[in-house]
């Protein structure tokens, strides 16, 4: 059993994945929460909605799990970033360098996918995202607490 | 009385996995200057590997990977106590029956025994309980956040 390699996966809100945010990282265990919107049957690539978010989950490595859209899913897996390859190898790639920095920075940030590989799935039809997402920011006071407490 | 040894405290796994051991025998486990014997978690399945006589499984909140193990090994420990034919044993029924609702992805509620497994803590489990809610999860969580607020955290008083 790989019990000990295992790393939780840490909730976050859709709104969260961004480039700049220090959970956006390579390999990260995270917890994604959001509305289905699209499922490819041939990927069995999800694309899940929270607001004006949205986000695609590797789904390939569940079973049982059946996917209905409208309806609100949770994942835990590793986020996996990579080069969106639609945009480097278009012209937007080559037109950075007669970009101003701070819109070539924008760009090269606009222009990583991310898409977390799945492990765990479920279907949690009836949870209260607002109360979710007040509620985790009680939850992380809580844990930096307890992490300034041990430090 | 500085111990909370006699229930089941609500733990967020980061604080269940963070309790100071002391090694006496067996190890008992203190959360600020209090004893804390059993432990009651919430989270979601995302590892199980079920033997002969044991499921072990992992169970994650998200602060933390909880190793929980559940006996079921209730026919062997039988069979050594009595000579006569096996009888149906209700707590074999009901291990087995909690072992059913241990599968990858599900919400479960487990409560049980802290103890040390190769240096490091996991639970034994008394019961699971599969959570078909969602929101019982969030519920969990600020329910672990208050009851640490106002009774375990203050520290008890010095004998």
């Amino acid at each position: 059993m790989a019990s000990s390699i295992l790393q939780p996966g840490v909730p976050v809100t859709l709104q969260e994945l961004e480039p700049s945010s220090e959970l956006f990282r390579q390999g990260a265990s995270l917890r994604v929460t959001g509305i289905l919107q699209s499922y490819d049957l041939s990927s069995a690539a999800a694309v899940i909605q929270d607001g004006s978010a949205s986000f695609k989950v590797d789904t390939q490595h569940l079973r049982d799990i059946s996917f209905r859209t409208n309806s609100t899913y949770q994942f835990i897996g590793e986020l996996l970033i990579k080069p969106d390859n639609d945009v480097y190898h278009s012209h937007k790639f080559i037109s950075l360098f007669d970009l101003p920095l701070e819109d070539a920075t924008t760009a090269c940030f606009t222009s990583l996918q991310a898409i977390l590989q799945a492990r765990v799935g479920r279907n949690v039809d009836g949870l209260d995202l607002n109360l979710y997402q007040q509620s985790l920011i009680i939850r992380r006071q809580y844990e930096a607490k307890l992490r300034s407490s041990r430090a | 009385m500085g111990s909370l040894h006699l229930v089941h405290i609500k733990l967020l796994a980061a604080d269940l996995l963070s309790l100071t051991c002391r090694h006496t025998s067996p190890p008992s486990f203190v959360r600020c200057g209090r004893t804390v014997a059993r432990v009651e978690i919430v989270g979601v399945v995302v590892s199980r590997d079920r033997r002969d006589k044991f499921l072990r499984f992992l169970v994650d909140d998200g602060t933390g990977c909880v190793p929980c193990v559940l006996w079921l090994n209730h026919q062997y420990l039988n069979a050594n106590r009595s000579s006569g034919a096996s009888e149906s044993d209700p707590t074999a029924e009901m291990a087995l029956k909690m072992s059913e609702v241990v599968n990858l992805g599900a919400l479960l509620r487990v409560r049980g025994r802290i103890v040390l497994y190769r240096g490091a803590i996991q639970i034994t489990v008394r019961d699971v309980v599969l959570e078909k809610n969602p929101n019982v999860e969030v519920l969990h969580w600020l329910q672990c956040v208050s009851m640490a607020k106002e009774c375990y955290d203050p520290r008890p008083p010095s004998a």
